[in-house]
């Protein structure tokens, strides 16, 4: 049962109607009592100060951590992937959950970053990772949608950069973090759940 | 980025897709579900649904957007017309988009636009603007069902509340006659974050591709299969 994070933001239908098309049980889940050991999904499109305010109210920020620490898996998804870093510059500044080592700025310039970009995945790749030796799909190819104004650096870390030279997806042992959105990646984004979920 | 090729939909009180014609006449194309069906499977880069208000709204737009909310697509959505201070905290508490599409906000309304930005974050917001140019620029403002004068003022609002601009030709609507370029020469807003719609021929399309622009968003002829996506992008 994927658990879906719901503190009244994001775009959490649109992530029900993609775990739904793979037939993928799920649930929200909005305290700390009723989150299960499975998948965890921050999803994005919201702001990152508001965000963050809502999840420490209801203490669901210390759970994720403390999940996140004992090897739950956790996908973040565009502000969802953002909020894993140390803090962001959204909102004059918010201090985020410090999963990985890394913050996340303003594009340079204010820019924005809308649209598709070619997208390939070989899990091959990432053979030291438990999650896709058991995997029998190892490669996700076509493309993703991105629309965001803000960007994740992380150090040292293995992102992985696409041709828009954005950090455009994270992966490393049970942490997922995808700065596009997947969950609207037409079947790019279906093939690519089938693969990390 | 890549340049877009996107697509409007307007959808009227019963829940029809339905194509409009230079703000005058309208023609049903069919149940929104069905359309934005085709448009999901189509690969359309982005869907822009908008429910077309003149004058003051009411509150029907909620229940459309409620319905569409259970239409399970996996194309990034923007939905428009009738979002207000009375049913933002009902539209945004479960989002089924990516994008919020305002008009009439872009005038009068700073505190609307505050608060979709704090709960759906900047990069969500979009700015209708249909236009026309005569004797200058004037541009649509859906509550007061009248085209005003655009002021440098407006500009720099829509440069701080919106992540994107949708430019809409309000004289070709719904027409093959060509989008109007002309109005390129009033825009202060930066180009590669302007989408534009109406009259578009396959030549605009291309013209735009060259501009630099963000994308277009096409109407019904999208659903023609004349127009293959894949081709124009």
């Amino acid at each position: 049962m994927v658990n879906i994070i719901d503190v009244g933001l994001g775009n959490i239908r649109s992530i029900e109607h993609w775990l739904g098309r793979s037939n993928l049980l799920y649930k929200r889940v909005s305290d700390v009592s009723s989150i299960t050991n499975d998948v965890i999904i921050i999803p994005g499109v919201a702001s990152a100060g508001e965000y963050m305010r809502r999840l420490k109210e209801r203490n669901l920020d210390k759970e994720i951590i403390v999940r996140s620490g004992q090897g739950q898996k956790i996908i973040g998804i565009c502000l969802g992937f953002q909020i894993l870093t140390e803090y962001s510059e959204e909102d004059g500044g918010t201090e985020c959950l410090g999963i990985l080592k890394g913050f996340t700025k303003y594009i340079d310039g204010y820019k924005t970053h809308n649209g598709w970009s070619a997208f390939d995945f070989d899990s091959r790749k990432l053979s030291k990772n438990l999650h896709f030796k058991k995997q029998r799909k190892k490669i996700v190819s076509g493309r993703v949608y991105f629309n965001h104004e803000l960007e994740v650096e992380l150090e040292g870390a293995h992102a992985a950069k696409l041709d828009n030279g954005i950090t455009s997806f994270f992966i490393q042992d049970n942490i997922f973090g995808f700065q596009f959105h997947p969950e609207k990646s037409q079947n790019t984004g279906q093939e690519l759940l089938e693969l990390i979920i | 980025m890549s340049f877009r090729i996107g697509a409007t939909v307007l959808i009227d009180h019963n829940g029809n897709a339905v194509q409009s014609y230079g703000f005058k006449k309208k023609r049903i194309l069919g149940n929104v579900q069905k359309v934005l069906k085709f448009l999901d499977a189509y690969e359309v880069d982005e869907i822009h649904a908008i429910v077309p208000l003149k004058g003051e709204g009411d509150d029907k737009s909620s229940d459309i957007f409620s319905r569409l909310s259970e239409i399970p697509i996996s194309t990034p959505l923007g939905i428009g017309g009738g979002i207000t201070e009375r049913n933002i905290g009902e539209i945004t508490k479960d989002p089924f988009f990516e994008r919020c599409i305002f008009n009439s906000a872009i005038f009068n309304n700073p505190e609307l636009l505050q608060k979709a930005k704090s709960i759906m974050g900047h990069q969500s917001m979009v700015a209708s603007v249909p236009f026309i140019v005569d004797d200058g620029l004037k541009i649509y403002h859906s509550k007061t069902n009248s085209f005003k004068t655009m002021k440098d003022e407006l500009w720099k609002e829509i440069e701080s509340n919106f992540n994107e601009v949708l430019l809409l030709d309000a004289s070709a609507e719904g027409d093959k006659k060509e989008f109007n370029f002309e109005v390129f020469e009033y825009i202060k807003f930066p180009i590669d974050r302007v989408l534009i719609s109406g009259g578009l021929t396959k030549f605009d399309i291309n013209k735009a591709k060259k501009m630099g622009l963000a994308g277009v968003s096409i109407d019904n002829f999208a659903l023609h299969s004349e127009y293959s996506i894949r081709a124009l992008r």
